[in-house]
């Protein structure tokens, strides 16, 4: 047997079946040639050496969160009434039955969306000496399993927004009307909306400057009447406006 | 050339059926035969039982569902190239249906407009972003989402209809006793006969408008940020009214048979009160939008 | 996030989740999620993907578990349906999900003679990280069928069905693989000899 003739024979001969029970003459040939014994052996160490990856990757936490999110979503999960009466004054966003799947490419949007309403609603239930909104909405919109973007709970992301750390800042003083500059989460969003939907680009961009405009004006009221519970409950809904949007461009981002 | 995909798991009920129209460009020579644009049409069935649940997913397109037969659901789809597929898959009651883009698709070789033919129980997702997407003759759960698309719901009885758009424009017309629940940045909203324990439409800049008589007893909550909402019911309505725009003007012209509120009234910012016998709720809200109340 | 409380059992995770309880899921994930994971990883060699389909795998999982009756391992189901996951989304993807060569080329018949004979065994245990960042290297379609086989311990018959080759195929696509190998991880640790 030549070394060419072993070496067509490997593929079936080392498929494990065999348990290394080599015909007669290719053990004889194997014992008279280095080369070829030590191409066997190093096969099968090789082979050996791929078992010991098996289960050896382990997945960051993100993964359960998002299965989490989409399992809620899709009804799957069931630990609270699925039909709880609606309150007055409900957030806008859809129920979670009828949610759609969150893109996972762009996952980190999904915590940035959760906290934009969760942080709408902090601005309406934490405000002192003013008249209990009668609409006021409770917090059911986004999942309690959606991670933070500063991973802890959801009133943190709005102690960032608030007005001294705003993330958005008008470039020019209260006075005029201003576009504000985009914050970094915008700015990543509109970066995945230009690699993944290109001509949608234009049309996100406009509808989220609308938004942000439409937070920094009523913002802008709020602050100058603090006791308008109403308007608060614009200012929330403003934001949940922007949640919206980041929702629908985050399920279309694929 | 016209790719099927097969279903990952299936009953012999499915048929696929392919008629393929083409329609050749200039052609140089064979080698360089360029952009054969074939639109192809093609056709899937499913057999399925009651409450089925069907989505359908396209970046580009349209998408009508209608009723049909009470246990097949009949699937049309019109791709515009051949740079996009269609992926089908059914498990069981559940049929999903998605346009897949093959890379560097846009918009007009990634078209791919469905008509669906269901049972009237089904409950239907529908996802497009340009649309147009409209549904009619249904009795299931509806929830239909689109960026730019044209959304339009008629004659749904008892379902759930769910609705959301960036700035598409919302027409819902003879919607009954189910919930409804539209949300839109700056997509105009109108509604027309729509009624039920529930209706609850949300649009920032867009506007909203209502021609019904609000009954069945429910709760109305309509909302905008800069947009206008307008009313138009029948003299004899019967609704417990709160209206107030923080910035605009709000105006009505019945005679509301005034309630108490924890709402100090502004006189051109908002009104509360009540007509007939007060049996719906009815809740509108505005930033900076006006609020018109008009008697037909 | 912390390990979850191994309280109970994997048959009544099961039960618990087809009723609805999010905790039961979460006991079952973290019972599989490094076998998925890695699976995944193995086969698209990219984070990001390998993230993406472990979540879909355990999604279409979770998806189907009231109809699953324990007539086969919960984990034998799972394990096969992460491959499809994953042989879908490269077939999407337009990548050769294994190459259609059946027989050896002509360069790869005889081990080559250049080196010499000390060289020629991979002396000792073969280093785990390099071996990961040897799969990598692989060709799309070799690097399926070896870590189908030789990582995760499909026989060929199985993988022939799974991808759709035949049984010769799967074979002789795995001893490329295998080949390919052991020329990167002699390559790499002569590179590492090199610089000591």
């Amino acid at each position: 047997m030549t070394c060419s003739d072993v070496e067509q024979a490997l593929p079936e001969l080392l498929d494990g079946e065999a348990n290394g029970a080599f015909p007669t003459e290719v053990e004889s040939h194997l014992q008279s040639c280095a080369a070829c014994s030590g191409l066997v052996s190093d096969l099968e160490t090789i082979a050996g050496a791929a078992r010991t990856l098996a289960a050896s990757e382990e997945p960051p936490p993100r993964v359960w969160a998002r299965i989490a999110l989409e399992l809620r979503a899709e009804g799957l999960i069931r630990d609270q009434p699925a039909d709880a009466k609606l309150a007055p004054g409900r957030p806008i966003l859809l129920p979670t039955a009828a949610r759609r799947r969150w893109s996972s490419t762009a996952w980190w949007l999904a915590p940035v969306a959760a906290a934009l309403v969760a942080g709408g609603s902090y601005v309406v239930s934490h405000k002192p000496a003013t008249p209990v909104a009668q609409n006021q909405a409770p917090v059911n919109a986004a999942p309690s399993s959606a991670p933070s973007p500063a991973g802890s709970a959801p009133t943190t992301p709005w102690q960032c927004r608030l007005p001294a750390q705003a993330s958005m800042q008008p470039t020019v003083t209260a006075q005029t009307t201003v576009e504000p500059e985009p914050s970094a989460d915008d700015q990543q969003f509109l970066s995945a909306v230009s690699t993944r939907a290109p001509s949608m680009r234009a049309t996100y961009e406009n509808q989220l400057k609308a938004v942000n405009a439409d937070i920094l004006e009523t913002q802008a009221y709020v602050d100058r009447n603090p006791r308008d519970a109403e308007a608060r409950e614009h200012l929330m809904e403003a934001y949940q406006q922007k949640a919206l949007l980041y929702q629908i461009a985050l399920d279309r981002i694929q | 050339m016209v790719e099927f995909r097969k279903a990952s798991s299936q009953p012999a009920s499915i048929k696929n059926t392919a008629i393929v129209t083409a329609v050749l460009a200039t052609c140089l020579s064979s080698a360089l035969c360029s952009a054969a644009f074939a639109e192809a049409a093609k056709e899937f069935r499913y057999t399925v039982g009651a409450h089925a649940n069907i989505s359908v997913d396209t970046q580009y397109g349209s998408i009508s569902v209608k009723p049909g037969t009470d246990n097949e659901v009949v699937v049309t789809a019109t791709l515009k190239s051949d740079n996009v597929e269609v992926d089908q898959q059914q498990n069981g009651n559940r049929i999903e249906i998605a346009s897949h883009l093959l890379r560097g698709t846009d918009q007009r070789n990634g078209q791919v407009d469905y008509e669906l033919l269901i049972p009237p129980d089904a409950t239907v997702n529908l996802r497009s972003s340009t649309g147009p997407m409209s549904a009619e003759r249904l009795q299931g759960d509806l929830t239909l989402e689109g960026a730019e698309a044209a959304v339009n719901v008629r004659d749904v009885e008892n379902g759930h209809v769910h609705i959301r758009t960036m700035r598409g424009p919302i027409t819902l017309t003879d919607v009954r006793n189910g919930h409804v629940e539209v949300a839109s940045i700056s997509g105009d909203v109108h509604l027309k006969g729509v009624t039920g324990p529930l209706v609850q439409v949300t649009s920032g800049r867009g506007g909203i408008s209502y021609d019904g008589d609000f009954s069945s007893g429910g709760e109305y909550r309509f909302t905008t940020h800069t947009g206008d909402i307008r009313v138009l019911v029948p003299a004899d309505v019967s609704a417990d009214f709160k209206a107030r725009s923080v910035l605009g003007r709000v105006q009505h012209d019945f005679p509301l048979k005034p309630r108490h509120s924890r709402f100090p009234e502004e006189v051109g910012r908002s009104f509360f009160g009540t007509t007939g016998q007060a049996s719906s709720e009815v809740v509108l809200r505005s930033f900076s939008g006006r609020i018109r109340l008009k008697q037909r | 996030m912390t390990d979850p409380k191994q309280a109970i059992t994997e048959a009544e995770a099961i039960e618990q989740a087809k009723q609805g309880h999010e905790a039961a899921f979460e006991v079952l994930y973290h019972l599989h999620k490094r076998r998925v994971y890695s699976l995944c990883l193995r086969m698209v060699a990219n984070p990001a993907q390998a993230e993406d389909l472990a979540q879909e795998a355990f999604l279409q999982l979770f998806r189907k578990i009231g109809t699953f009756r324990g007539e086969s391992a919960f984990s034998t189901w799972l394990h096969r349906m992460t491959v499809n996951v994953v042989l879908m989304q490269l077939r999407k993807k337009g990548l050769p999900v294994v190459s259609l060569e059946e027989t050896l080329e002509a360069d790869d018949e005889a081990p080559r003679k250049e080196f010499g004979t000390k060289d020629l065994r991979l002396t000792g245990s073969v280093d785990r990280l390099q071996l990961q960042r040897a799969i990598d290297k692989l060709p799309p379609g070799y690097r399926t069928v070896f870590v189908l086989h030789d990582v995760e311990g499909f026989e060929h018959n199985e993988i022939a069905q799974m991808v759709g080759c035949s049984i010769g195929n799967s074979k002789s696509q795995l001893h490329k693989a295998r080949l390919k190998l052991r020329d990167f991880l002699k390559f790499m640790r002569a590179e590492k000899a090199k610089t000591g």
